[in-house]
């Protein structure tokens, strides 16, 4: 659209095949607005996470399609599929692991994403419909997280599943019939590895297109919120487009996250425990790291008996939500400058470190079990 | 001010110069910076709205004389995007730079349509129509599995010649064949924990009371006796449902001890210690002459302060 070639010149074959699509699809326009957003303030490093989660998400489709290329998710096979895949199929160690390790990384991306908003006052009027996407998303990451690790069948995921089914099933009225229909049952069996498949596999991706969809066209619809602080011609003089400094930035963390993802998938790689049973046998149950901290928590007393394990594991994660859901519409102070929000700086310094401390607390546990 | 429309005639102080041709956007305020004059025949000039004294419906007034907008450099059309090439949002809301409205005529067939409300209700209608019957057997396709009815059999685990000294934990390991939907009988290997104990354990365990075991209807189907000395305890732990163990502890000393959330357990149950809401479940236990245990397997609800039967 920008720039016509000039009549003069020949069109080359695949300049006119380019033009004959564009003209059919107004391709160059939907790339230009693609690119051209402004970026109030410039672009910035703090700014790459959106991105990079997006990059992680389609890396994990395409590892998972071809996993499912070899995983049978049926009681009997689960577990032996997934070993088949481990030792057996070339690369598919590698292929597991990097579907292993992704996971992670999306989680401490979302951590670092939300983190960064938080801290800019991005969720602010006019952004709060943005946030509220964002923590729906957030919640089908963890989903993801909690679905994905029943699938290889072995120790960690039936023990992982199993706590964290009883867990849902204090939540009050609804808790006893939302375990059994995520189980497909009583206790955990075939059923409940079919239906934790069906929702990693289809329902969470679809939820999470649409979501991320909305996410990002809700983002555009309101534009990028710029950086906290500077006068109006400050941060004027410093906007440019989100290509090529911004997509730059977001190529070089994607590289960086791919890369680290690769080596840990190399120098870590997934190894199954023994085929799950209802008998841990001398493994002590422990779930992935990112629930450590909740964890922890529920091995506290004061979580302890019935009451108390209603507050520790859905009451107090619960309120904690609903608090972040609400947030923009508690916090209408328009100003964003994280250093003149004390409130939110320290509640945001305590949470991370109250993570942070259930966490390693968690980790120094295991010494006491061995 | 008004905004300056495209087409609008361009006066500077002393003469007219121009019309309108481009109007130009702050990307940030969303405000018009600059208008561009086409200046009858010299070329285009980019003129900041700063100059312009004022606007009507199509006559822009400037501050400044014609020699001196002219001497401003010429409009350089490359520095700049249309805004269908840029994602600014809303500014088709803020800037109305058009020229008079744009029409599209009202098809013939429409305009005869009177009950346009009705008809996008009765849409919606259609739309339910189609989806509440579906809701239900949808709803009872995915429930299918959830509820079955309590197995009483009675399993042989193992003999009793095992257990070596009272009040100790010793773990029996069985297995119990389950048949899930379509798929062939299968085996999933479980355990309890048996115990031979004392009087004073095992009246902590009944508290002077025999246990009797119902199945869902509430109809007893096994008594465990008082001062029967075998117990078993499932091998689920009350808390969140982990398999627990008979450890040592360095305090307590011997103990059932779940390592996923650290509840503690006695001999005879008793919570000790860690988040457990109730002590160990006794199973239905018998022990025919030759020593050969059986049970009848049970599972309770973990996290619950009374039992709560789930098998």
């Amino acid at each position: 659209m920008q720039q016509t070639p000039s009549s003069s010149t020949e069109l080359t074959a695949l300049e006119k095949v380019i033009a004959f699509v564009d003209e059919r699809v107004g391709l160059k326009t939907i790339q230009a607005k693609m690119l051209n957003e402004p970026v109030p303030g410039g672009s910035r490093w703090a700014y790459v996470f959106g991105s990079i989660l997006l990059f992680i998400f389609i890396m994990q489709a395409v590892t998972g399609i071809l996993l499912m290329f070899y995983y049978v998710p049926t009681a009997d096979h689960a577990f032996a599929s997934t070993q088949y895949i481990i030792h057996e199929v070339d690369y598919g160690w590698f292929l597991l692991s990097y579907h292993f390790w992704g996971s992670t990384a999306m989680v401490v991306c979302v951590f670092a994403h939300m983190s960064q908003v938080f801290l800019w006052g991005a969720y602010k009027s006019p952004r709060e419909l943005i946030w509220l996407v964002g923590l729906a998303l957030f919640g089908i990451v963890m989903g993801f997280g909690f679905t994905g690790y029943l699938l290889p069948w072995d120790q960690r995921a039936y023990w992982a599943t199993t706590v964290g089914v009883e867990i849902m099933d204090k939540t009050p009225v609804i808790g006893d019939f939302m375990a059994r229909f995520l189980k497909g049952g009583a206790i955990p069996g075939q059923m409940t590895l079919s239906r934790f498949f069906v929702v990693h596999v289809m329902i969470l991706p679809a939820a999470l297109m649409g979501l991320a969809g909305l996410h990002i066209f809700l983002f555009r619809a309101a534009g990028p919120a710029g950086p906290f602080r500077g006068t109006p011609e400050e941060i004027k003089a410093k906007t440019d487009y989100f290509f090529p400094r911004q997509i730059w930035k977001d190529i070089v963390g994607m590289i960086t996250v791919f890369f680290t993802i690769c080596a840990l998938a190399f120098w870590e790689p997934v190894v199954l425990l023994e085929e799950a049973t209802p008998d841990p046998g001398d493994y002590h149950p422990e779930p992935e790291w990112y629930f450590l901290f909740l964890f922890q928590l529920l091995r506290l007393k004061m979580f302890g008996g019935e009451f108390g394990q209603f507050l520790g594991a859905m009451a107090l994660p619960g309120a904690f939500m609903a608090l972040l859901a609400a947030l923009p519409f508690i916090d209408k102070d328009p100003e964003r400058n994280i250093f003149k929000r004390p409130i939110a700086l320290i509640g945001w310094i305590v949470v991370m470190a109250m993570i942070l401390l259930f966490t390693v607390a968690a980790i120094i546990n295991r010494e006491f079990l061995d | 001010m008004m905004q300056p429309k495209l087409k609008s005639r361009v006066r500077a102080t002393d003469r007219e110069i121009g019309e309108v041709s481009k109007v130009i956007v702050d990307p940030l305020s969303h405000e018009i910076s600059h208008i561009v004059v086409s200046m009858n025949g010299s070329g285009e000039r980019q003129v900041a709205m700063t100059f312009v004294q004022s606007v009507s419906e199509n006559l822009v007034e400037l501050r400044a004389a014609a020699g001196d907008i002219l001497e401003l450099p010429p409009f350089k059309r490359d520095d700049y995007v249309t805004t269908h090439e840029v994602e600014i949002a809303h500014l088709e809301e803020r800037v109305h730079v058009t020229p008079g409205e744009v029409l599209v005529p009202f098809p013939e067939l429409e305009k005869s349509v009177k009950r346009r409300t009705f008809f996008m209700n009765f849409t919606h209608v259609i739309g339910f129509l189609i989806g509440l019957p579906i809701a239900f057997p949808v709803l009872r396709y995915l429930m299918k599995p959830m509820y079955s009815p309590f197995d009483n059999g009675w399993l042989k685990i193992g003999n009793v010649s095992k257990i070596k000294q009272d009040d100790i934990g010793v773990q029996f390991k069985y297995k119990r064949k389950v048949k899930e939907a379509y798929m062939p009988e299968s085996e999933i290997e479980k355990n309890v924990w048996v115990l031979k104990v004392t009087p004073a354990v095992l009246d902590k365990v009944y508290q002077g009371k025999d246990m009797e075991f119902k199945d869902a209807f509430g109809k007893t189907v096994w008594t465990n006796k008082k001062d029967f000395p075998f117990i078993a305890f499932s091998g689920k732990c009350p808390h969140l449902g982990c398999g627990y163990k008979w450890r040592q502890h360095k305090v307590l000393g011997q103990v059932f001890l779940c390592p996923c959330h650290l509840s503690i357990y006695d001999a005879s149950g008793k919570v000790l210690d860690g988040p457990a809401p109730r002590a160990l479940d006794a199973l239905p236990i018998k022990v025919s002459a030759t020593g050969e245990v059986e049970i009848i397997d049970m599972e309770f609800k973990a996290g619950t302060k009374t039992q709560i039967r789930i098998i």
